[in-house]
């Protein structure tokens, strides 16, 4: 039913005349004077999402799909606590993610959006929030499930990452998927005169890879952005999240500290962003001096509307059979845009695990988008 | 002696109390070409502030946070609309936390909503077809009719939001409107000679200026809107200047320009930069000045 309204709409839209001749008049409400050049009858004004698609009230609906072909030298001992292991020695194909994205204004109050992901582990609901548009005082609500406002590289979904995997300092210092769970985010947008924005949020998290344990979790950050010059940009963020810890090994508390420069040519698609995060973790068994630390640093250029280039260096601790150990990753990109919604990317990865251990990895992707152009991501 | 200094002090400080800065209207828009016209409508009376420099693309700004920090306290948003701004306004407004902006706000204004649109699909809707915006083309403000239909719809949203200063929007709108078409009376005297000539373009961005004009695009550099142009494109463009009599290609400096640069290698034709809005060069300073520049660049390209 719902097809054929949109089909004969959509029919009736192709019929029109030809583009230089005006459209017939619109009506005008009465007593307007008639307009010399009609509008457009189809809302053609209105921001964003198809002219027919909002006339039916539909969500922007679009869908991103990732595959990969991974390889790795690194046994599955060496992969514990690694989102996605994938067998030795093999080129593995998979598919990584497949993310179903509804969003739309519910009312003038509030936007909705939700995010469902299928994954070869299963069906999952990434995020599924409203966000408040009109509280006073700068103030903002989302709430649902969300991800924590912790860090930077973890409240992001996978097809605004830049590199094919989060780095392990992540992963294995925050959560395996980032941090998140259902809860609320408060934030502020104080009326300084540089983006300063305060989050608080309280929600039940699974840190680390400890999927089905939750714990009740208080999060804050602070993020800034000063605008250096016309064209560069600086972001530092400070987080901190505080998880009621029944157990030893659970999260107590975790610090978290993140630098952003991008440097930006405005005559063209070209950019150098520089990021890097710190991450300090404790655990409820542990004294402060006993957490643990890792982090990341990573260069990207996007040289042109074509191609980008990037590299990261990860400093995580090792998996559980490397007791205590550190490992570090070196990672190189490549990724070849054929247009915005479409990429190609090559991601060869060097480990060095503690006692001279060392792997290779490789991972090639692929990612689409259909559907509502998702606004590109600072 | 002392009396008349101090008098004449007090009034001199009266004056300058009294002229209008008390509260100027706080319009942030999209593009400079925007501001530009708000400037035109709103006088000392607007501070307006563009998000985007003339000197960039506008579909590709980027949505950095300390936009939102000037959308916070805009007390008017004008964008341009018909999904121009769709890769990078939306999460700011949200950001903002200013409600009255948001997408059919009283606050908003989406100058696509007042023009007649060009270039609307006729042929499938999809990516396949490039970046295509379904709405229509969103690159109406280089055409003088449609432009006065925006500085319009702007005095009127700004004499709802500041009706004392109503009369003064509608005298200014005025004004620009005569302004306009003085200028417009020697463009087209400028342009007389050269009707139904063709150039190309890079990007579909003159469909509404050589319109007006009436001048023709007889092909683009890029295949299909948002498409880098291949070799095989530049070789069947020859073929297409060789038939049409096509003497200049029009690039905006915010585009790569050596593909034009090939074809000019081919066929001899003329490679003539533009600016790509208001501010884009240094003698597109306001929206007059911006179409002198691009009426002088389309004579150019078709002698």
């Amino acid at each position: 039913m719902v097809n054929i309204v949109l089909l004969s709409l959509l029919a009736a839209q192709v019929v029109e005349p030809a583009a230089s001749a005006p459209p017939p008049p619109s009506t005008a409400p009465d007593g307007a004077e008639p307009q010399p050049f009609p509008t457009g009858s189809y809302n053609v004004g209105t921001p964003g999402g198809i002219p027919v698609g909002k006339l039916m009230l539909m969500p922007e609906i679009a869908v991103v799909a990732d595959g990969a072909l991974g390889y790795t030298t690194l046994s599955t001992e060496q992969q514990e606590l690694t989102a996605g292991p994938i067998p030795q020695h093999k080129a593995w194909p998979m598919l990584q993610e497949v993310e179903l994205a509804f969003q739309a204004t519910v009312d003038p109050y509030v936007r909705g959006d939700v995010f469902i992901t299928f994954t070869p582990e299963g069906v999952e609901v990434e995020e599924a929030f409203l966000k408040t548009l009109s509280l006073p005082w700068g103030l903002q609500v989302k709430a649902g499930q969300i991800y924590s406002p912790f860090g930077r590289t973890s409240q992001l979904h996978r097809h605004q990452w830049t590199f094919v995997d989060q780095p392990l300092s992540m992963q294995r210092l925050v959560g395996a998927e980032g941090l998140s769970g259902a809860g609320g985010d408060l934030s502020w947008l104080s009326p300084l005169p540089w983006f300063a924005e305060l989050h608080v949020a309280y929600q039940a998290t699974s840190p680390g890879f400890a999927e089905d344990v939750k714990q009740l979790t208080g999060v804050a950050r602070l993020i800034q952005y000063f605008d250096l010059t016309d064209e560069a940009t600086l972001g530092v963020g400070l987080s901190w999240a505080l998880f009621q810890a029944e157990a030893p090994e659970q999260w107590k508390n975790l610090a978290g500290a993140d630098l952003y420069v991008k440097f930006r040519d405005p005559t063209s698609r070209s950019s150098l962003v520089l990021q890097g995060e710190v991450f300090g973790r404790q655990l409820g068994g542990q004294a402060f001096s006993e957490a643990r630390w890792g982090g990341y640093g990573q260069a990207v250029w996007r040289v042109d509307r074509n191609w980008e280039v990037g590299a990261r260096y990860d400093n995580a601790p090792a998996p559980v059979a490397f007791e205590g150990g550190t490992q570090e990753d070196w990672t190189a990109l490549g990724t070849y845009y054929t247009s915005e919604f479409f990429r190609l990317r090559l991601q060869p990865s060097l480990v060095l695990l503690p006692g001279g251990q060392t792997g290779f990895q490789g991972l090639l992707s692929f990612e689409f988008t259909i559907g509502a152009h998702a606004a590109h991501p600072f | 002696m002392r009396r008349i200094a101090t008098t004449a002090s007090f009034a001199a400080l009266l004056a300058a109390v009294a002229s209008p800065a008390t509260a100027a209207v706080n319009v942030v828009t999209t593009t400079e070409g925007l501001a530009a016209v708000v400037r035109e409508v709103g006088g000392e009376w607007v501070k307006a502030t563009a998000l985007s420099r003339g000197i960039q693309d506008p579909h590709f700004v980027d949505a950095n946070p300390s936009l939102a920090v000037k959308l916070r306290n805009a007390d008017l948003l004008v964008d341009v609309g018909m999904d121009l701004e769709i890769g990078w306004l939306p999460p700011l407004v949200t950001q903002s936390r200013n409600p009255a902006i948001q997408p059919g706000g009283a606050r908003r204004l989406t100058a696509a909503s007042v023009v007649p649109p060009m270039d609307l699909p006729t042929g499938p809707v999809d990516r396949s077809q490039g970046d295509i915006h379904p709405a229509g083309n969103p690159h109406f403000l280089t055409d003088p009719r449609r432009v006065q239909l925006v500085a319009g719809a702007i005095a009127a949203r700004l004499s709802e939001i500041d009706p004392a200063s109503a009369p003064r929007y509608q005298e200014r709108l005025q004004a620009f409107r005569a302004k306009v078409l003085a200028a417009e009376k020697g463009w087209k005297a400028e342009l007389a000679p050269f009707a139904g000539r063709s150039v190309i373009t890079q990007h579909k961005t003159l469909t509404y200026l050589l319109d007006w004009a009436g001048l023709k695009a007889a092909g683009f550099m890029e295949p299909k809107p948002g498409v880098a142009p291949p070799p095989s494109h530049v070789a069947s463009l020859a073929a297409t200047v060789k038939a049409a009599g096509v003497k200049g290609v029009l690039v905006e400096n915010y585009y790569d320009r050596r593909s034009a640069d090939q074809l000019r290698d081919l066929t001899g034709v003329k490679v003539i930069v533009i600016p790509g809005d208001v501010g884009g060069t240094k003698d597109a300073s306001d929206w007059v000045s911006y179409l002198d520049v691009l009426v002088r660049s389309l004579v150019q390209a078709v002698q």
